[in-house]
């Protein structure tokens, strides 16, 4: 199966790199043929990260105030950040109908996971994690493999 | 009941902006305002490290143009250090910034601003986006759209080592010539390109410029605004994207400024209001008159409009004619001092001048890949880190985009500022803004229609809040009304 996994975010803005941390943490760790992607933007150039691949696993920060800092959620492309939306195109799910309306190899809905990482600090310039996100940094990148070995569903956990 | 409306956050826009308007007693809007939030600790972040690492710190600043911030980057470094660029590496730059331009400007007509003219200001929001154009206009249009973006990227990726956050840039140089089987790749891309921003001339002038609904929204009032113009341009005034000098003239037409990018302090100034974190620069030869246009008022815009206003031409010819055919349209060409344009103030107009500039990138890519050198492997050569201060400077697609680093004798950055294309247009945003909700809301009532035409007057502006926003969800526009004594919800518009 052809798999990719995507670290979304800035790498230099402090817990809005988890999504790029996550995915240079898994380098080496993860099946040979799933591919390891840094993103900072979403919509459509989300979709030409995705062509090709049955399955997607995208790795995010979320701000969220009713939730700890550290937290980790799994959700679907119904409910994804705004991230994995580009304010300059479309959001994930519309970037997904037009991808297949114009007949891109596309994994389908089910078959796309979010992993959204709760943030505590997602607006300061720096290379550094909160304590409480770089904290989660190993549970966030089990969750990830659990995910891509089919032991996570996140219909049972958002 | 004095009241504030709050649009947040903005839909179809980069980042996390906020529209805030008050209302009076009487429901009728006594301000409004475009907020944008607050990134903080960039120069602290930025100093005391190499200069040559602010392309590729800079590129990952925003989502949207990190192609501009590569360039602009990479040109302050060479002024800082004191190094000419290379003319085949530059000839290399120049080339991967207008296939940029093409895709920029081929998503915002396509995904943001075209919709309230192709699909309909009054459309449902679940319509009014690319899907709604596709539908309205053919599959094949997506496919287009879909298809230009992706060339376009290749030949960055191929150029830039990234399709999206490239770093090819050296300073004074850049990392791989043009080979002769990629010019010839890329010129068939250039004339597809070419042949694309024409068909998107063809559908604007079909669907608006022949639509008297549509014709009359773009003349209207309410989105009239006589401010000055920036932009860059080259030595026979013609614009130009990559390089070049800043001209500014003023709401008449009149030249009242050229210098090169390093004096900006000396024209521009910026000022500060408590409530928003995002300054407002404005002219010095003017002042600040507060949120006032005219001829007066030290507001100017830096825009695909304010590009085609400060420019005598364009260099490619059929852009060229195109600029010719916007002027005459709205009666102004040559009608100025010295036989020069007079200045096109309808806001709106900023899209088809955003098409002229698709057409403009789409030749000059086609011009670069037939200069007789575009394959001289000549793109690299030795610099030495030394003490200096360098201002770069591109057009963004929306804006000038302004980089200012100073280094001491390592190499190392001691001082760094940006102004950033939305920045420029901080002020005539919050004045269109203003205009549009005061001519559309009365009496406290607001509708889905209404909210969208007062999103309209900054989407024109092709506005970048920088990075990314967070929360779950498909990005909702949400109006709240509240009244302003305790802030009590009054009533609430969602959508998304």
């Amino acid at each position: 199966m052809s798999e990719v996994v995507i670290g979304l975010g800035s790498p230099f803005l402090s817990d809005d790199s988890i999504g790029p941390r996550v995915v240079r943490a898994l380098t080496g760790r993860v099946m040979p043929g799933v591919r390891l992607v840094e993103a900072h933007a979403g919509g459509l150039l989300l979709l030409e990260e995705l062509d090709g691949a049955e399955r997607a696993i995208l790795v995010d920060a979320l701000v969220d105030e009713r939730r700890k800092p550290g937290e980790v959620l799994l959700c679907g492309v119904d409910a994804t950040t705004r991230n994995a939306s580009c304010g300059h195109d479309c959001t994930l799910a519309e970037a997904l109908v037009i991808g297949r309306t114009m007949g891109m190899n596309l994994p389908p809905d089910e078959a796309i996971t979010l992993v959204a990482v709760v943030a505590e600090d997602v607006s300061t310039f720096s290379e550094q994690l909160t304590p409480a996100v770089e904290a989660a940094l190993g549970k966030v990148c089990e969750t990830v493999c659990g995910v891509l070995l089919g032991q996570a569903d996140y219909h049972k956990t958002l | 009941m004095s009241s504030r409306i709050t649009i947040d956050p903005i839909t179809r826009l980069e980042g996390h902006g906020k529209i805030e308007i008050f209302l009076d007693d009487s429901g009728e809007v006594s301000a409004a305002y475009f907020q944008v939030p607050e990134l903080r600790g960039f120069e602290s972040f930025c100093v005391g490290r190499q200069a040559e690492e602010m392309p590729n710190i800079t590129n990952r600043i925003c989502g949207v143009c990190p192609e501009a911030h590569h360039l602009a980057a990479i040109k302050g470094v060479d002024q800082a250090y004191g190094v000419q660029c290379l003319p085949a590496a530059r000839r290399v730059r120049e080339l991967i910034y207008n296939a940029f331009f093409v895709t920029d400007h081929t998503t915002h007509f396509y995904c943001l601003g075209g919709p309230d003219f192709i699909v309909g200001p009054d459309a449902p929001p679940s319509e009014r986006n690319i899907l709604g154009v596709i539908r309205k206009v053919g599959l094949d249009i997506g496919q287009q759209v879909i298809d230009c973006r992706k060339r376009n990227h290749h030949l960055i990726k191929q150029l830039g080592g990234r399709g999206v956050h490239l770093c090819g840039a050296l300073p004074g140089g850049w990392s791989v010539p043009v080979t002769r089987e990629q010019q010839a790749e890329f010129r068939a891309y250039a004339e597809e390109n070419v042949a694309f921003a024409s068909f998107s001339l063809k559908i604007f002038e079909e669907i608006v410029l022949k639509d008297p609904v549509y014709r009359e929204l773009v003349l209207s009032d309410l989105y009239l605004h006589e401010t000055h113009s920036m932009g860059t341009v080259d030595e026979n005034m013609a614009s130009n994207f990559y390089d070049g000098k800043i001209r500014i003239v003023d709401t008449l037409g009149q030249e009242v400024a050229l210098y090169e990018p390093n004096n900006y302090l000396d024209h521009i100034a910026e000022r500060v209001e408590p409530w928003s974190y995002l300054k407002f620069p404005y002219l010095k030869k003017f002042g600040w008159h507060g949120f006032v246009d005219g001829q007066g008022s030290g507001i100017y815009q830096a825009t695909p409009l304010a590009r085609l206003n400060v420019s005598d031409r364009l260099s490619t010819p059929l852009a060229q004619a195109e600029f010719e055919r916007f002027y005459d349209t709205f009666g102004v060409r040559g009608k100025g001092g010295g036989g020069r344009n007079l200045p096109v103030h309808h806001r709106l107009a900023t899209h088809w001048a955003r098409l002229i500039e698709l057409l403009h990138a789409a030749e000059r890519m086609v011009e670069l890949l037939d200069h007789p050198e575009i394959c001289d492997p000549n793109v690299r050569q030795a610099v030495e880190p030394k003490a200096g201060i360098g201002v770069g400077s591109v057009e963004a697609p929306r804006g000038t985009l302004t980089h200012h680093y100073e280094t001491d004798v390592r190499g190392v950055l001691t001082k760094v500022n940006m102004i950033v294309g939305t920045t420029n247009n901080n002020a005539p945003i919050s004045l269109s803004i203003m205009k549009a909700a005061k001519g559309l809301i009365h009496g406290g009532k607001v509708t889905e229609g209404i909210l969208n035409r007062v999103e309209m007057a900054f989407r024109l502006y092709d506005p970048c809040c920088s990075c990314a926003t967070h929360a779950l969800g498909k990005a909702p526009l949400e109006l709240s009304l509240r009244r302003k004594s305790d802030g009590a919800l009054l009533d609430r518009i969602s959508r998304g």
